[in-house]
């Protein structure tokens, strides 16, 4: 028996821009030209083509899981429909070795005047079900997927979460030899996400290979061995999450403009430790100089922490808040002291100089993610520290 | 080529679900919001025979004879078998694109599609034959041995109507232009095919020009053997002396099907890799 595994050889995806054959007068000559073999190479560039993946390979193991990042249009989702068969590549070779799950478009195979009872084998059947599997796990997805009441409804008349939820419940039931997921952790409500990711999370460790797309960047934090980050077909970075999760908040500007006036430089920005449990402290290092004098107004050092879920800014403290003197020209090396009073998860380290009067950044630094971990017991979104201690009796 | 071809064979024999479970669903959806439901099953051929009655009243009229009831015997044995090919056209040929989102999102065989289609067609179509053979012998139809030719007959115009399927699900995926071409062979093919009059009816030229359509000869040959009790190996005559069936249009018909099928499978196989791009 062979090893289970995912397989990507130097593979590249050609498209095409606009449409195909406008019309009979373009249709004629290009199929008179293909039938004298006087075509176009198929495999090279020709007008209006472009790669939508360009020369992508990877291996994925037993026990690995890939996840595959990057901006809208960067080639994710075409790169797994190259390896689910459905598009064949251009050049190069992909293949799956073992029985494919897949969870993409969950849903798609439902018609809207059957029941859910009847969409679940039939849907079940498109993703690669037996009978007899589905049969038996029948009650189950159908607990999972928490529309018992409506199973003998058609489906047109569930709202769009349900069916999303009962799509998902029978993907999430296939007993794959190797797993693809493809932007489905947001399905249904927030408990059932927490239930969806759940599922996901121990199908990822159930040791077998998987490969998953998603613009949740905490999430293929969380679950992801190693990353590839993708723009615009091709591989920008791949490594250890963390690498890749980096380099695409520092190329893409996901969150903000990298600026670069030159009235300061940030030369580097480094944490005291990429992971820290939640309440405990730890250090931003900052060294960058100060070509020439600049004026009093301008903070040269701030802190921010985003939250690399929400996107949002948790946190915000710099030179002048913090009543700290940094010298106007010349080079600098500081420190800033923090305590992760924040729930345990993934954040973003940035530093940044502003010019408040102007409100806008002057200089900007790439961020860096932090880790924060739990510390056992853990509930809630802050760290307030507590602890606990006995009383005297009153008397 | 050979290798194309067992590679579908394995891919179905692994898809049974698939297909059983597709077969189903069209079974369902097709009546479903239908007062009449599976009677409609029933009543698209009727009206056919319906429609050839009238035809046939007003050649008796201008011929001055009676409808034998033989004749009303042969048309409704044709309508089902033609009402069946016509509806696997119908419901084969937009089987691939109103399947869009499934044939973009989720690998599996593409020809399962066509083959649903096919299927659930034929699920509908059988309870008419089945009724069908009921009433037959109330118009005074007797069985003979000949009837024997009736499966072989109807599984080539089922392969017939496969190979079209297939060829036209996968066409009407590239050229939009299919879906139009095939109304139009659906509302004018009755009149090129021999459902609601007899080949015979045309003359010597235009008798052979009818069998010259695969769907003709299988129609022809059913009413043939089935009510007017001839075996298909021997040259039949008209009254009028010249020849509506001879053996060689059996052959002709099985080479046709078949190879058909053959060629159809090949071509949407080959093509199958791009439709996810083209559709």
């Amino acid at each position: 028996m062979t090893v289970s595994r995912i397989v990507f050889d130097h593979v590249w995806k050609k498209f095409h821009r606009g449409q195909i054959h406008d019309s009979l007068r373009d249709l004629i000559p290009a199929v008179a030209n293909r039938l004298l073999g006087r075509g176009e190479n198929e495999r090279e560039l020709s007008e209006g083509d472009f790669w939508a993946v360009r020369d992508l390979s990877f291996e994925v193991m037993p026990g690995q899981c890939l996840g595959i990042i990057g901006p809208n249009g960067s080639g994710k989702s075409t790169s797994l429909k190259l390896l689910t068969r459905i598009l064949e590549p251009t050049r190069g070779h992909c293949e799956i070795f073992g029985r494919v799950g897949a969870l993409i478009e969950v849903s798609a195979g439902f018609h809207g005047d059957l029941t859910g009872r009847e969409n679940v084998f039939l849907q079940g059947a498109i993703m690669g079900m037996s009978r007899a599997d589905i049969v038996r796990k029948f009650d189950e997805i159908v607990e999972f997927s928490g529309v018992i009441d409506a199973i003998d409804t058609p489906v047109k008349r569930y709202s769009s979460g349900m069916n999303a939820r009962l799509g998902f419940s029978i993907a999430a039931h296939l007993e794959p030899e190797v797993l693809i997921i493809d932007e489905v952790l947001s399905v249904g409500d927030l408990s059932f996400q927490e239930r969806a990711f759940g599922r996901i999370r121990d199908l990822t460790r159930s040791g077998i290979p998987v490969v998953m797309v998603s613009h949740q960047l905490e999430r293929v934090a969380e679950l992801c061995s190693s990353v590839i980050l993708l723009i615009e077909g091709g591989v920008a970075a791949h490594g250890t999450p963390r690498e890749a999760i980096s380099a695409y908040v520092r190329q893409a500007d996901v969150w903000r403009a990298a600026v670069n006036s030159g009235l300061i430089v940030f030369d580097s920005v480094s944490l005291s430790e990429e992971s820290v449990v939640s309440g405990e402290r730890f250090a931003v290092l900052v060294r960058g100089r100060i070509p020439n004098p600049i004026g009093e107004q301008i903070e040269p050092v701030r802190v921010r922490l985003r939250s690399l879920v929400t996107g949002t800014i948790l946190y915000a403290t710099g030179s002048q808040g913090l009543r700290f003197d940094i010298a106007r020209v010349g080079e600098f090396s500081v420190r800033i002291d923090l305590q992760a009073n924040v729930a345990p998860g993934k954040y973003l380290v940035e530093v940044i100089a502003v010019d408040p009067a102007a409100k806008k950044d002057v200089a900007t630094y790439p961020a860096i993610m932090l880790d924060v971990q739990s510390p056992g017991d853990f509930v809630g979104t802050v760290q307030l520290n507590a602890s606990m201690s006995l009383l005297e009796p009153i008397a | 080529m050979l290798g194309d071809l067992a590679e579908i064979v394995a891919e179905l024999r692994q898809s049974r679900d698939i297909i059983h479970q597709l077969t189903l669903r069209d079974i369902r959806i097709r009546y479903k919001q239908a007062v009449f439901g599976f009677a409609w099953a029933l009543l698209l051929p009727a009206s056919v025979v319906l429609a050839g009655l009238a035809v046939r009243l007003a050649f008796a009229y201008v011929s001055g004879r009676h409808i034998a009831m033989n004749q009303i015997a042969g048309m409704a044995l044709k309508a089902v078998p033609w009402g069946f090919f016509v509806g696997c056209l119908n419901s084969a040929t937009p089987s691939l694109v109103s399947n869009k989102a499934l044939v973009t999102k989720i690998y599996f065989p593409r020809e399962v599609l066509p083959l649903g289609s096919v299927l659930a067609q034929t699920f509908d179509s059988s309870i008419a034959m089945v009724i069908v053979a009921v009433v037959l012998p109330f118009l005074k139809v007797t069985a003979s041995v000949q009837i024997l030719w009736a499966p072989l007959l109807l599984a080539l115009l089922w392969i017939l109507a496969l190979a079209a399927g297939l060829f036209l699900s996968c066409a009407n995926l590239f050229f939009r232009d299919v879906k139009y071409l095939v109304q139009i062979f659906v509302t004018f093919g009755i009149f090129l095919t021999p459902v609601l009059l007899d080949a015979a009816m045309f003359g010597p030229t235009g008798s052979r020009l009818m069998m010259l359509n695969p769907v003709g000869a299988i129609l022809e040959g059913l009413r043939l053997s089935v009510v007017e009790h001839h075996s298909l190996l021997e040259t039949v005559r008209a009254p009028a002396g010249f020849v509506v069936w001879q053996p060689a249009y059996l052959l002709y018909v099985a080479v046709i099907a078949i190879g058909g099928l053959f060629m159809s499978a090949l071509f949407f196989h080959r093509s199958e890799r791009r439709f996810a791009e083209l559709v």
